[in-house]
């Protein structure tokens, strides 16, 4: 399983979709922290290198991020389909659901590997701006870009890595639906258009109150969420996780190639 | 259904296989088996469910009903008995090619659970590409990179060899290799299943050739009971059938166009075939081995089941018409 993993991560390099999202992500932070009319749409000014993370997680969670995780999860799939080579490797000693289990984890890891690029590109990004301690806040903790007073470093690192791997986390799922889509459809386009699809209706669910704390794209904002809610929202994300994992081996032990 | 039976397990076994896709029946009630330094070619017009055969058989498709069975194994509920399992399912056979020949049998090492040192410099020798081992499998050709699929395929020492078209695309030196690994694979004790058009090659090694039509095993030929024939073009054909027949040491004589065909007994070789006719004051041109036919039997048969299920289906229509026009008559005397 090990050199499963390994083999499989190995790959994740050789994505188009990664690649592209690497740059993407890597050139937005820097849009966002010199951009004219961030004032108009935030009423603030950037005081802070720790704010330029927040800034950009904020402005990249609804849309951009599930969008990149979505395309780069299903492509992992895809990219066997392009080349031919799923059977290949379904012949040899392995069972599916453990080669199926390789993708998942490598799947689930993208969030983290990409949020750890974007915190990189943004701190980079907001070098200019100084990691002292200043008067306001991260976006990411109490009372958000104004904040309660004087921040320090630590408290502000705290702040940002707590929010990353929050962040991270909610996009998991997403990144497991792409997987089950695309072993679905043996198609990477047809798995990512499908997640992206799902995550829209989801969005217009609003119109239902009752189902909103339960939907996936209500728990991209738990970056946000207070330490003591996040139990509900790890579990719940934890739940849709399994779940998708799960019907995705179920999907995969019985396809035909 | 296949009668040769063998006292040993089958490395390959199939009983009343059948896939359907939707409703659609691709392979039919086919059941087979391939014994251990066997080779048995499945041939059969595009379309004919060969390549599903094979997938089945691999284990990459799963049976509507019927069983597989390798080495005494189902293969979806004992995938390791994939270890001793050499495949080339796709054509041309598929790798990342952005990887080099050596670095995609290193993949194929790993996962196979590992492979002794030297062995892969050994299946890529084997298979004539050590020049181009480190180059990336992007640019390699069509040929290149099916010989590089049977260097995978023959990677563990296989006890089971499976291969969809492995010769697709070659041209005829690398088509002469991969036959002639493949025999050598044989008779060092692999049982082959393969896949194939060409027939004239294949006839040279195969033991046995089922004959695929529309997903139906429809013959199954044992070219190992046809034992060594010969042919001859000499002064007087008919005489020399007469004389030949009277010899104890022959099997078989008889006329094919301007040649005599002969089957002798299996200790009794050319040398005496062409002494008898010299002695014999014959006339001798040419003397050759003759190999059976396969193109011709297999254009026969096809032929022949293709007649037989026009006429059935013939048959099947004529049925309902003859209803429909019983009916037909009822209903135009009705309202008139």
């Amino acid at each position: 399983m090990i050199a499963l993993l390994r083999m499989e991560l190995a790959k994740l390099g050789r994505l188009s979709s990664v690649r592209f999202g690497l740059v993407v992500l890597a050139l937005f932070p820097w849009l966002w922290a010199y951009a004219p009319g961030v004032f108009d749409v935030y009423g603030f000014f950037i005081v802070s290198g720790f704010q330029v993370p927040a800034l950009s997680l904020l402005s990249s969670m609804a849309f951009l991020l599930p969008l990149l995780v979505a395309i780069a999860a299903a492509e992992l799939l895809g990219l066997e389909i392009q080349h031919g080579t799923l059977p290949t490797v379904l012949l040899r000693p392995v069972t599916r659901s453990q080669w199926l289990l390789a993708k998942v984890l490598v799947a689930s890891a993208i969030p983290f590997l990409g949020l750890a690029w974007f915190l990189i590109a943004s701190l980079a990004a907001g070098v200019s701006f100084g990691f002292g301690p200043f008067v306001g806040g991260t976006g990411l903790g109490r009372e958000g870009l104004l904040g309660v007073g004087l921040l320090v470093p630590a408290e502000a690192w705290s702040e940002l890595l707590r929010a990353y791997l929050v962040a991270a986390y909610a996009l998991v799922p997403i990144a497991l639906l792409a997987v089950l889509f695309a072993v679905l459809f043996m198609n990477a386009a047809a798995g990512a258009l499908a997640t992206l699809a799902t995550l829209i209706v989801m969005e217009l669910l609003v119109v239902f109150p009752g189902l909103m704390p339960y939907l996936l794209t209500s728990q991209l904002s738990a970056y946000v969420v207070p330490h003591a809610d996040l139990g509900w929202v790890v579990a719940l994300i934890a739940f849709y996780c399994a779940a998708f994992a799960a019907a995705a081996v179920i999907v995969f032990e019985r396809k035909d190639f | 259904m296949d009668a040769a039976a063998t006292p040993e397990t089958p490395a390959i076994e199939t009983v009343r296989l059948t896939k359907r896709y939707g409703r659609r029946p691709v392979v039919r009630d086919l059941s087979f088996r391939v014994a251990p330094g066997e080779v048995y070619a499945l041939v059969g017009p595009n379309g004919a469910g060969k390549t599903t055969v094979i997938r089945l058989v691999a284990g990459l498709a799963f049976p509507t009903e019927g069983t597989v069975r390798m080495l005494g194994e189902n293969p979806h509920e004992r995938p390791s008995v994939r270890r001793k399992l050499g495949a080339v399912v796709e054509a041309p056979a598929a790798f990342y090619p952005y990887l080099s020949g050596r670095r995609n049998l290193r993949l194929h090492a790993r996962l196979a659970g590992g492979v002794p040192p030297g062995r892969i410099a050994e299946v890529l020798e084997r298979m004539e590409l050590t020049g181009a081992a480190d180059r990336p499998v992007g640019i390699y050709s069509l040929g290149m990179r099916q010989r590089l699929g049977v260097a995978a395929a023959l990677l563990t020492r296989p006890a089971v060899l499976v291969l969809d078209e492995p010769a697709s695309g070659m041209d005829p030196l690398s088509l002469h290799l991969v036959h002639r690994v493949l025999r050598e694979a044989a008779e060092e004790g692999t049982a082959v299943l393969l896949s194939t058009h060409h027939l004239e090659e294949v006839v040279s090694y195969c033991h046995r050739v089922g004959l695929l039509e529309e997903g139906v095993l429809i013959d199954t030929v044992d070219l190992r009971d046809r034992g060594i024939r010969y042919r001859v073009r000499v002064s007087d054909a008919a005489a020399t059938v007469a004389m030949l027949r009277t010899q104890p040491w022959v099997r078989e004589a008889r006329l094919r166009g301007e040649h005599v065909v002969v089957a002798l007994a299996d200790d009794v070789g050319a040398p005496r075939l062409a002494a008898a006719l010299v002695t014999a004051g014959i006339d001798l041109t040419e003397l050759s081995r003759d190999v059976f036919d396969l193109r011709a039997h297999y254009r026969e048969r096809l032929t022949a089941e293709r007649v037989r299920r026009t006429a059935t289906d013939a048959l099947t229509v004529d049925a309902p018409l003859g209803r429909a026009g019983r009916g037909a008559g009822r209903d135009g005397g009705g309202p008139a």
